[in-house]
């Protein structure tokens, strides 16, 4: 069973650097196109599991984006997240190239 | 804002809350911000939706922990299954739509579980802090309340150990770690002017030990002390001492001696219940001991691993030894020989009936809720049938049945969610009105609140009605019949039929079910109502107040003091007639003791127990109470030495069988004097309307020397039509004899006997509403269901009425379809409620748990109401047109 859609756009939103909270949520909605507006109590559950599962850590270090007013935690991939957001970026490639290949048959039939 | 974010953050999971609690709060409150720019609907929108996510994220936090902490090893681990509502997405924004696209429906069930959620938070959040929540004390369930009985002797019942018992069990248990006992009683606290009658306990300083009890300002009692200190309650040291610490070391009077204040409780330390205003010190010590004055309470901490029976067993062994110890009559040695202890908790003895109606209270809430998500169930029901094509398609199409469960499931959820938001609006709203007609008395009740818990139980409650009406339109959703795609989707089928009908039997017997309770407290309430215990309650004020002054010293003035009152009352105008008891019925207990009459022999344990008081003016004729013999007191026999007494007609039999009892004299055990009695009246119901009659004695308010006993704070009772409205002027006439005295106790009559029945009148109250929402909902429920058969049956109807049915026979013919599913549910709930009134038995009164007339009558009822529910669809149906129903396709 692979990531949900959430836990992959958190990675993705990662991939470029450690974030903090708000800004990983701002980089969600940006790059899901508006579909995946995550709000605060889900949000922090899917970094929760994120950090439990070792693929996403806290991280002390400057971050890209300050944002004022918020309390200063980034958030950065570890090795196994960049690993696994390759491995499901790449199944993720593989189950699209399957459901249109799907959905021309089942065009081809009506 | 932020602290209802905070709020609900608390719902978290501690190790959650505290790595990312301020960082959510942080965040949510920045999305709330930026919203706030796009108009004030959309704002509360998205400040409710993002309230409901940490609310459900929360919960779901709590079920299925994402959060183990930071891990050491950050290599190697696989990504974990997300099997989780995050999943839910699509099928939760797809509920959403559907429910908005049919507002109709949406409103009835998130009404119909709003109204039924909310009853149950508002009932839950009083049982939690009342019931639930333990007591303010370390380990609560080791704390036990210690009573005896003595089975077979005079002590009839229960009743409260001696002295005796407390010493010997603070001595020698050692399933009791701390043991304490204690009194209640009113008596006069004077600091500078201002005097007042307040409630009062009288412990051993074992108590605050026992009870693990620390005080929140100053130190408590200990021994060296002696009896003249004392703690005081948090809200006596607001309300007096304007919480002025420096009230510590200082001395008042109180309950008739100086004592030193040492300490302040804390606000929780409320015992034996929030009545008490201050705890003075009472000593036991062995020495002059005088065995088998029984009426103490106990109370005890058990020790870890020991279970109540145990300590009853040791206690009831321990008691074996007392007339060897302390010596006693023989009347108190064989009272020992049968003598059991009774362990119980001390929280049942705190809440007494409190807890069994607030828990049939609950039940009754739970059982609406059933009925409700039945309804709501059934509504869903025929929402499937209605979408069995739309389904049929989806599964034909490769939908798993997953999928379709979760399409359903998810609507019946957010409906259920916005329900339980709704409920929590209703009860707050209802909370306040069920506080106020709740009895006085019950510990902590000024506690309650609406708080985290009932939050989160409300939640909890919303989910399970969510799963339970989603449950049975989600199985039938989700294995559409196929074969139903070529037919057209018409007709019903059998088994489809029998689910619904099924859930309509279900609902009525639970409504049955209540209905029957609620019409046994009625009953009961009815025959406490028409009691007649002895006195009559109608037009009487009845106050009392507390003169000191130089001139009243002994029992002669005190006399002539009173006397002088009565004319005084006796001039206001509309009075009809004015008198005075020591101990008024319903308000206070009467004191016990052995009096003997002339024909029996002298001893420790001849005679009778009897109880006694005092009374004078005309206080039998103000409270009517039947004079059956004789005469009642004259103003003569207050004024010097008589020796006259008035006795009840119990008293006169257990002392006099078979005589007439006036001219006859009485002893009371100890005493050298004789008393002659010169009337016989009626007993009375000292306690309550359950109470049996007491045997009671009324002395005149001198006794058989000036010093013998000095009646100085009596209940006076006032007979007038303006009973209600007339304290101001009693007040005005005491100002002038007594202006040191404040009024107190001052109540109708008509209203202390209210006060006696308030516990079944709650019940009766609270559960009469409950059934009224559950015959209502539970009519509702069959009309719904009758009403989509109807319409379902339309082109058959047309068909039998092309045919030659007319409209009345349709109509029997749907009205029987209704009246089998309702008798069915009769049946059952009458089994059931055979079996569940059993739970009602304490607070019955002169009807029995399974009075036939009530279940009789109320069966009827359900019937009746099952009738018209049905009948409203009947004439539908027979409305059907023929050519209209077989054009239709």
């Amino acid at each position: 069973m692979g990531a949900s859609l959430l836990e992959f756009h958190v990675l993705l939103a990662l991939a470029g650097g450690a974030l903090h909270g708000y800004a990983i949520a701002e980089r969600v909605a940006a790059e899901s196109g508006g579909t995946l507006v995550p709000r605060a109590g889900s949000l922090y559950r899917v970094i929760a599991r994120l950090i439990s599962d070792g693929l996403v850590a806290e991280s002390e270090g400057e971050a890209e984006i300050p944002h004022p007013g918020l309390a200063r935690r980034y958030y950065a991939l570890t090795a196994s997240g960049r690993r696994t957001l390759g491995e499901e970026a790449r199944r993720l490639k593989q189950a699209a190239a399957a459901a249109e290949k799907r959905l021309g048959l089942a065009r081809g039939r009506s | 804002m932020r602290t209802v974010l905070r709020f609900l953050v608390r719902l978290f999971p501690p190790s959650f809350r505290a790595h990312f609690g301020a960082a959510i709060v942080e965040h949510a409150a920045l999305d709330c911000e930026r919203d706030r720019s796009r108009g004030r609907l959309a704002a509360l929108r998205s400040f409710l939706l993002t309230a409901f996510d940490i609310g459900r994220s929360a919960l779901l936090e709590r079920l299925r922990p994402s959060f183990a902490g930071i891990p050491v090893e950050k290599e190697g681990t696989a990504m974990r299954s997300s099997l989780n509502l995050d999943g839910w997405g699509a099928e939760l924004r797809h509920a959403l739509r559907t429910l908005r696209r049919t507002p109709g429906f949406t409103a009835t069930v998130v009404g119909t579980l709003a109204l039924a959620i909310g009853t149950i938070a508002a009932v839950f959040t009083v049982l939690d802090r009342v019931v639930i929540s333990p007591l303010p004390y370390a380990h609560p369930e080791r704390l036990v309340f210690v009573a005896a009985e003595a089975p077979g002797s005079e002590m009839t019942g229960e009743f409260g150990p001696a002295a005796e018992f407390y010493l010997q069990y603070k001595e020698a248990s050692r399933r009791l770690e701390d043991v304490a006992t204690y009194g209640t009683f009113t008596n006069s606290l004077r600091v500078g002017d201002r005097v007042e009658r307040v409630r009062m306990a009288a412990v051993t300083n074992s108590l605050y030990s026992t009870l693990g009890a620390q005080p929140a300002l100053g130190r408590l009692p200990v021994a060296s002390d002696g009896d003249r200190v004392a703690v005081i309650s948090d809200a006596l040291w607001r309300s007096w001492f304007g919480a002025d610490p420096s009230v510590l070391g200082r001395s008042y009077e109180m309950a008739g001696a100086s004592r030193t204040i040492v300490g302040v409780m804390r606000p929780e330390f409320q015992f034996p219940n929030d009545g008490a205003l201050l705890w003075v010190v009472i000593e036991v010590r062995a020495e002059g001991l005088q065995p088998g004055r029984f009426g103490y309470n106990v109370v005890g901490r058990m020790a870890p691993g020991t279970d109540r029976e145990a300590v009853a067993a040791e206690l009831t062994a321990l008691a074996r030894g007392l007339p060897q110890r302390f010596g006693g009559s023989p009347g108190y040695a064989r009272l020992i020989e049968r003598h059991r202890a009774v362990v119980r908790p001390l929280l049942d003895e705190m809440l007494g009936p409190a807890a069994r109606s607030l828990w049939i209270l609950f039940a009754a809430a739970a059982i609406v809720l059933l009925i409700a998500c039945v309804n709501v169930a059934n509504l869903f029901m025929v929402r499937v049938e209605a979408r069995h094509r739309d389904l049929a398609v989806r599964r034909a199409i490769g939908a798993s049945r997953a999928q379709l469960v979760r399409l359903q499931m998810a609507e019946a959820l957010v409906a259920a969610l916005l329900g339980g938001a709704l409920a929590v609006c209703f009860a707050g709203l209802s909370l306040p009105v069920l506080l106020r007609a709740a009895p006085a008395g019950i510990p902590r009740l000024a506690e309650v609140s609406l708080s985290g818990r009932t939050l989160l139980f409300t939640l909890l409650a919303a989910l399970l009605s969510g799963v339970l009406c989603g449950g049975a339109a989600a199985w039938r959703g989700a294995s559409p019949n196929l074969a139903r795609l070529r037919e057209g989707g018409r007709g019903s089928t059998r088994r489809r039929r029998l689910g619904r009908d099924g859930l309509v039997a279900a609902q009525t017997a639970m409504a049955l079910v209540l209905l029957i309770g609620a019409g046994l407290l009625m009953r009961s309430f009815l025959a406490l109502r028409s009691v007649d215990p002895g006195y009559d309650t109608r037009d009487v004020f009845t106050f009392q107040f507390a003169p000191e002054q130089p001139a009243l010293k002994d029992g002669p003035s005190w006399a002539r003091f009173h006397l002088d009152f009565l004319a005084r009352l006796a001039a206001l105008p509309g009075v009809t007639s004015v008198g005075i008891v020591e101990n008024v019925p319903l308000d206070e207990g009467t004191r016990g003791d052995r009096f003997r009459s002339e024909d029996m022999p002298e001893g420790p344990d001849s005679g009778r127990p009897l109880n006694w008081t005092f009374a004078a003016g005309d206080y039998f004729r103000t409270m009517a109470i039947g004079v059956l013999d004789g005469r009642p007191f004259e103003t003569a026999d207050h004024l010097s030495v008589h020796g006259n007494v008035v006795i009840s007609r119990s008293a006169a039999q257990l002392l006099f069988p078979g005589q007439r009892a006036v001219g006859h004299r009485l002893q009371q055990q100890g005493q050298p004097a004789w008393h002659t009695v010169v009337g016989v009246v009626e007993d009375v119901m000292q306690y309550g309307f359950r109470d049996k009659p007491q045997a009671l004695l009324y002395f005149p308010l001198v006794g058989p020397t000036p010093t013998s006993w000095s009646i100085t704070t009596p209940a006076y009772v006032i007979k007038t039509a303006r009973a209600e409205a007339i304290a101001p002027e009693v007040r005005t006439l005491i100002r002038q004899v007594a202006p040191e005295a404040p009024m107190y106790r001052a109540y109708t009559m008509a209203g202390l006997a209210a006060r006696s029945m308030v516990a079944l009148s709650f019940t009766l109250l609270t559960l009469g509403v409950v059934s009224a929402l559950a015959l209502f909902l539970g009519a509702l429920g069959l009309y719904g269901v009758l009403s989509v058969v109807v319409a379902e049956r339309t082109r058959e109807i047309g068909v039998r009425m092309a045919l030659g049915a007319t409209a009345a026979a349709v109509r029997r013919m749907v009205v029987a379809q209704g009246a089998r599913v309702v008798a069915l549910g009769v049946a059952i709930g009458l089994l059931t409620a055979f079996v569940a009134t059993r739970a009602l038995s304490g607070l019955l009164y002169g009807v029995d748990a399974v009075d036939a007339p009530t279940f009789v009558a109320m069966a009827s009822l359900m019937l009746m109401i099952g009738a018209l529910a049905a009948y409203v669809p009947a004439r539908r149906a027979s409305r059907v047109d023929p050519c209209e129903s077989l054009r239709s396709d």
